[in-house]
């Protein structure tokens, strides 16, 4: 006789009865629900998080290449962009009060720092945008 | 009563609508937390396990080649679950002292004598399922519970055909002696 076969002469069988199995506790769906939610919550926050971790080096990247420009574009050299740039400086400069920080601090700053005084103006100015939209797109989207 | 099979299902979820897993969770719970409970033997535990396992399976849906059903495929992530949390934290040894000495225990929780014997019955498997391995207990579980065949508990375990057999007639045999036991006890008692 083989050990199937004993199976059917078990004495576990009188003592077992498969239709009293456990059943799962009351609002045991919801409750699996629920954590799959939250999880799928987490999940999308984390991806968009992902993205806003992705600002800082967009940002980190343009000052880089406003750095190497200004270091390595010659001020002599003659383009169509530059005058205008340039224009765009000195009408900024017009609107601003008369400060010689330079004179103030007696400093000799080098000419790339206006520059990047511009450029981390204007990175700020982007900065604050993309924080502003990708904030309210992450409240929209776990309200929703 | 809802007919669409599992598979139904599975597209469904796959195809974005996860609010439809709702429907494999209503229609496995009760075998899925039965397997967990029956092998940690609590029923804190048994939920937590259970969950877990359904959330496993939920984040590997896409994993799942239909090869199996969906069922054997749930009970292998449950039977998994249960076994590593169970081997992490072993449980104190019970004596057959713990175990009340028969039926007349259970009658103030039961409607007659009938059922208080029933419950007695059930006490005594879940204690004796308590002494043998937490792999015993599962196999015990899918073929007494589930009323699984050998090939498709190996399905479910990878453990193979022959050592299932083996497995399940060293653990029938531990379960009998307890049950013996515990039986004589009773006689002695009502001596």
């Amino acid at each position: 006789m083989n050990n199937q076969e004993k199976y059917e002469e078990d004495l576990l069988k009188k003592y077992i009865n498969p239709e009293r199995i456990e059943m799962a506790p009351q609002g045991f769906t919801s409750k699996v629900m629920e954590r799959i939610q939250l999880e799928s919550v987490h999940e999308k926050v984390g991806e968009r998080s992902g993205k806003k971790s992705f600002v800082p080096v967009v940002s980190a990247a343009v000052t880089v290449i406003l750095l190497a420009a200004a270091i390595l574009i010659p001020g002599s050299q003659t383009d169509s962009l530059t005058p205008a740039v340039l224009k765009l400086i000195n009408n900024i400069k017009s609107l601003l009060p008369e400060l010689s920080i330079s004179s103030m601090f007696r400093l000799t700053l080098p000419s790339v720092m206006m520059y990047v005084f511009v450029g981390g103006l204007v990175l700020t100015i982007f900065d604050r945008a993309l924080y502003g939209i990708f904030h309210r797109e992450d409240k929209s989207k776990v309200k929703s | 009563m809802d007919h669409k099979s599992d598979i139904y299902y599975i597209e469904q979820i796959l195809c974005g609508d996860s609010n439809v897993f709702s429907h494999l969770v209503d229609r496995h719970k009760n075998k899925a937390y039965n397997l967990a409970f029956r092998i940690c033997g609590n029923h804190e535990e048994a939920e937590e396990l259970t969950q877990d396992s359904f959330l496993k399976a939920y984040r590997s849906l896409k994993s799942f080649k239909m090869k199996s059903s969906f069922a054997t495929w749930l009970y292998r992530i449950v039977y998994n679950t249960t076994i590593s949390h169970v081997r992490v934290k072993k449980k104190g040894i019970l004596s057959l002292e713990d175990f009340p000495a028969d039926a007349t225990d259970f009658i103030g929780t039961s409607t007659s004598e009938e059922e208080a014997e029933k419950e007695y019955r059930a006490s005594l498997v879940n204690f004796a399922l308590q002494k043998i391995t937490e792999e015993e207990r599962g196999l015990i579980s899918l073929y007494y519970y589930d009323d699984m065949n050998t090939d498709e508990i190996s399905e479910v375990t990878g453990i193979t055909k022959s050592n299932i057999k083996v497995k399940l007639y060293r653990a029938r045999q531990k379960m009998q002696e307890i049950i013996e036991k515990a039986e004589k006890k009773k006689l002695i008692y009502h001596e």
